[in-house]
């Protein structure tokens, strides 16, 4: 009989790290995701169910499952409901959220790494210490700002949509984070193959266009994801600006607040369905993105 | 001829002239020292020094990737401090390639030429394509009709098409184009030669054209002025030339078969290649290299060093080649330059460098194994006392050695009397060879940032200290020189390994006048030992046959010629005798 290989020290050590990481994520990952389970769950009870059982995460009984809640979300008794509408002002408003950022990242962390300048260091430093001020402290000044200049222009209707939709897009294409996230990817580029592409007789717009933002592919992909995320779940920004508009101009995330009104539990079905629903396209960009993200930087050109 | 002449005549031939460069980074830290240099057309010149003397910082001066603190760069006479580096006419090849990750090998090597414009000889619009496609019928009709009668078939979009058939036909896209649409308007068929003749109408109306014009064009359709000689034009290639282009230049290095792959699928030698083939395809009259072949195994370093030897008699381009391996710079140069701290040490062809090296820094540099240094005594009339070894160097040596004392020491008297600038450059010069200088590395003044500023003000002025401690040093070597002139001292003593002479010892036999030691290591390398044996307290390299076996229980007996050894001064480095 042979016997069993006794593991040496460090076999032990690790075997215990892996063990005591596992439970670890595994504590936080089921923490994370009971909310969305019970979500998913909720909007497939009955409403009785929903009353009686609320304590559950899934349906009491096979018969309690219902579809019911997500019945009439694009057209209700006739003509086109409000879901749809709700969902093309995230998305659109979210699409041109992540160009922008994307424009203004690329070309700021650019301009930043391979552009020698006076102050550069200063400016470093400046959007260094922006990042620890908290977003929410420009938002009265925002607002104060957005209001007087709307009272100001005095604008009808589809112009004043445009322009709130123009306060939601715009200044979140100034977050430092994802700058500096692409500032610290250009910093890996090796600086060879940038000077290089110099003695190659490239100017900036060809190194940025040809050989920078191909490289940064996969950062970029993870900055849309970012953008992505927090621009579709942005709540209180949109919901100051869009509070006592029409109700066709809301975004989804605010749209989903007006079922926490506490008028009744009929609601809470449908209020989870929508949810669920407005989670659909974080999931596809999510899963499109994630796999992308990995070949990186993994490719350079250098031995090394 | 006066010396002017003989100067202006020389300054003609420079191609490529640095003068004075120096280069002083943001920290303080001056990397270059007043490095001056011609070089004349298709030569090769090697930068060799050991890392950190400012080497690859002098190759990116030239290439104009780091600024110049001062001094000047001419091409042909023209003035290129103030030029970007894409108008430089250069091309560099890097240690690391720089290959673009993203890119297939063809996109690498085409990449230059998809961004810059290239003098062209002008063509005569469409003439000029209508002109080959005719004669691409006379050459080879059949093959063209049966391409075009499946081309114009096959349902892809035009440009798809017209590039399919481009690159069957071996003609340009734009010709092809031309020659499907024609195909087209002629309902399709190859019923009878009805497109054949259309192109000859074509022919004919823009030969028309062209002299409606007054303008001539030669054979192939080129535009020519009124003495036959083509019109040349800045232009964009299309890209059925870069493609003719990054093919031939695929040929030259052995890269066809790669060409559609990424450059992490290619091995190093390949990679280098493809560097390689990036910078000649540009066409420039210069290349640059920053230790190419440090980055590749012991073997392929070997083929590759005669690749580009023969790839420089081939192209016949003027190269700058940067390495720190003195047996690459021996080989392949046809002039070495020796760097050391930031300093040139000497610059020659490398029989000058080995055979005559200028001080001891050079001569240990060069050489492998490098050269034996010994301490050993100068005894009045011309005698070196080496642990009791007397070797004689007669009058002739006494008169040298007592010239070069008298010289040295007027010398440091000058640069003690008006310690400036320039004699403390000088002092940094004798360090880096002498190799004492680690200490005075920086000479400006390093700019404090911050509240190490507001310290600084309360400091003393650290530049003031260095100074100081400088004007000391020269203080001493100049009373060290004063006292050499004329009394025994040390001399250091250098002797190339394949030049001490080695006799196994037998018994019986008289080896007095020999020195008789037992090695401490014997490397067989093939077709010789390395011998290591101490002497005077020193270990000791030396060369010897292969053809006799030895070991360290063998005895052996050392001595070498007088003619053989280099004497240097041991205050300034200098060789003299």
């Amino acid at each position: 009989m042979t016997k069993k290989r006794r593991r040496t020290k460090s076999e032990r050590i690790r075997r215990r790290e892996k063990i005591i990481s596992f439970i670890c994520l595994f504590v936080i990952c089921v923490i994370w995701s009971i909310p969305l389970l019970y979500m998913l769950g909720s909007s497939f009870k009955s409403d009785i169910d929903l009353q009686l059982h609320p304590e559950k995460l899934f349906p009491s009984s096979w018969d309690e499952w219902t579809l019911k809640h997500y019945t009439g979300f694009l057209v209700r008794d006739g003509k086109i409901d409000k879901m749809p509408i709700w969902m093309l002002n995230s998305l659109w408003s979210t699409a041109a959220c992540i160009l922008v950022t994307v424009l203004f990242d690329l070309i700021t962390a650019y301009a930043l790494v391979f552009l020698k300048f006076k102050g550069r260091n200063g400016i470093i430093k400046f959007l260094f210490l922006w990042m620890a001020v908290p977003g929410v402290i420009g938002t009265a000044p925002g607002f104060v700002i957005f209001s007087q200049i709307r009272n100001a222009l005095q604008m009808n209707e589809t112009a004043t949509y445009l322009y709130i939709y123009f306060w939601l897009i715009v200044p979140s294409g100034t977050g430092i984070f994802n700058m500096l996230l692409m500032r610290n990817f250009f910093l890996s580029i090796p600086p060879d193959i940038v000077d290089s592409a110099k003695s190659d007789g490239a100017g900036h717009r060809v190194i940025f266009r040809r050989i920078v933002c191909p490289l940064a592919r996969s950062t970029l992909l993870l900055i849309v994801l970012f953008t992505f995320t927090g621009s579709w779940n942005n709540l209180v920004w949109p919901q100051l600006l869009l509070s006592g508009e029409d109700s066709y101009w809301q975004t989804v995330t605010v749209a989903l607040t007006g079922y926490t009104g506490g008028s009744g539990w009929g609601q809470v079905g449908v209020s989870m369905a929508t949810g669920v629903f407005s989670l659909i396209p974080i999931i596809i960009v999510f899963v499109i993105t994630q796999n992308k993200m990995i070949d990186g930087i993994a490719s350079t050109g250098l031995k090394g | 001829m006066s010396d002017q002449v003989i100067q202006q005549k020389a300054e003609e031939n420079v191609f490529l002239c640095l003068k004075h460069l120096e280069k002083i980074y943001p920290n303080g830290e001056k990397a270059v020292h007043d490095f001056s240099l011609d070089i004349s057309k298709e030569e090769f010149i090697v930068i060799v020094g050991p890392s950190g003397c400012g080497k690859s910082t002098m190759l990116r001066m030239i290439a104009g990737l780091e600024d110049i603190t001062s001094g000047d760069i001419y091409l042909e006479g023209e003035l290129l401090n103030y030029k970007p580096s894409k108008d430089r006419k250069m091309a560099i090849v890097f240690q690391s390639y720089a290959l673009y990750p993203q890119m297939n090998v063809f996109d690498n090597i085409a990449f230059p030429l998809t961004i810059n414009k290239y003098p062209m000889p002008v063509r005569c619009g469409e003439l000029f394509f209508w002109g080959e496609i005719q004669r691409k019928l006379a050459q080879d009709a059949d093959a063209v009709c049966k391409a075009l009668r499946e081309e114009a078939e096959s349902r892809k979009s035009k440009r798809a098409r017209a590039e399919k058939f481009a690159l069957r036909c071996g003609i340009s896209a734009e010709a092809a184009n031309l020659l499907l649409e024609l195909y087209r308007e002629c309902g399709g068929t190859e019923t009878g030669a009805d497109w054949k003749e259309k192109i000859a109408e074509k022919v004919e109306a823009g030969k028309r054209e062209l002299a409606e014009k007054g303008a001539a064009a030669d054979e192939e359709y080129y535009l020519v002025d009124e003495n036959g000689k083509h019109l040349i034009e800045n232009r964009k290639l299309t890209a059925f030339e870069i493609k003719q282009r990054v093919f031939e230049t695929a040929e030259k290095l052995d890269l066809v078969p790669y060409l559609d792959k990424l450059p992490r699928e290619l091995s190093g030698g390949q990679m280098q290649r493809v560097a390689l083939g990036r910078a000649i395809i540009k066409n420039v009259p210069i290349f640059m290299m920053d230790e190419p072949l440090s980055n590749l195994d012991a073997k392929l370093r070997l083929t590759m060093r005669s690749e580009i030897v023969k790839l420089h008699h081939k192209i016949g381009a003027t190269t700058i080649y940067v390495t720190h391996d003195q047996t690459e710079a021996m080989t392949m140069a046809t002039r070495i330059v020796v760097m050391s701290r930031g300093f040139i040490q000497q610059i020659g062809t490398p029989k000058e460098i080995y055979n005559d090296p200028a001080n001891i820094f050079v001569a240990q540099f060069i050489g492998s194994p490098s050269m034996n240094v010994f301490e050993a005594q100068y005894e009045k009339d011309g005698i070196i006392n080496l642990g009791g070894m007397k070797i004689c160097g007669g009058e002739k040596l006494r008169q040298i050695h007592d010239e070069f004392y008298k010289n040295a020491s007027k010398e440091f008297e000058a640069m003690l009397e008006n310690f400036d600038g320039a004699a403390q450059e000088k002092l940094l010069q004798i360090l880096s060879c002498t190799g004492e200088s680690k200490k005075f590395g920086k000479v400006g003044v390093k700019k404090e940032k911050g509240l190490k500023k507001l310290f600084s003000l309360f400091k003393k002025q650290p530049a003031e200290n260095v100074a100081d401690k400088q004007a000391e040093i020269v203080r001493e070597k100049c009373g060290q020189l004063a006292r050499y002139t004329n009394s025994d001292h040390k001399v250091l003593l250098g002797i190339r390994p394949e030049r001490v002479l080695i006799e196994k010892c037998e018994e019986g036999k008289d080896y007095t006048g020999r020195s008789v030691v037992m090695p401490t290591v014997c490397e067989l390398l093939g077709g010789e030992y390395n011998i290591h044996f101490d002497f005077c307290g020193q270990d000791v390299v030396a060369n010897f046959d292969a053809k006799q076996t030895i070991s360290v229980n063998d005895r052996i007996a050392v001595s070498f010629l007088p003619e053989d050894i280099f004497l240097f001064d041991p205050v300034t480095g200098k060789r003299f005798f």
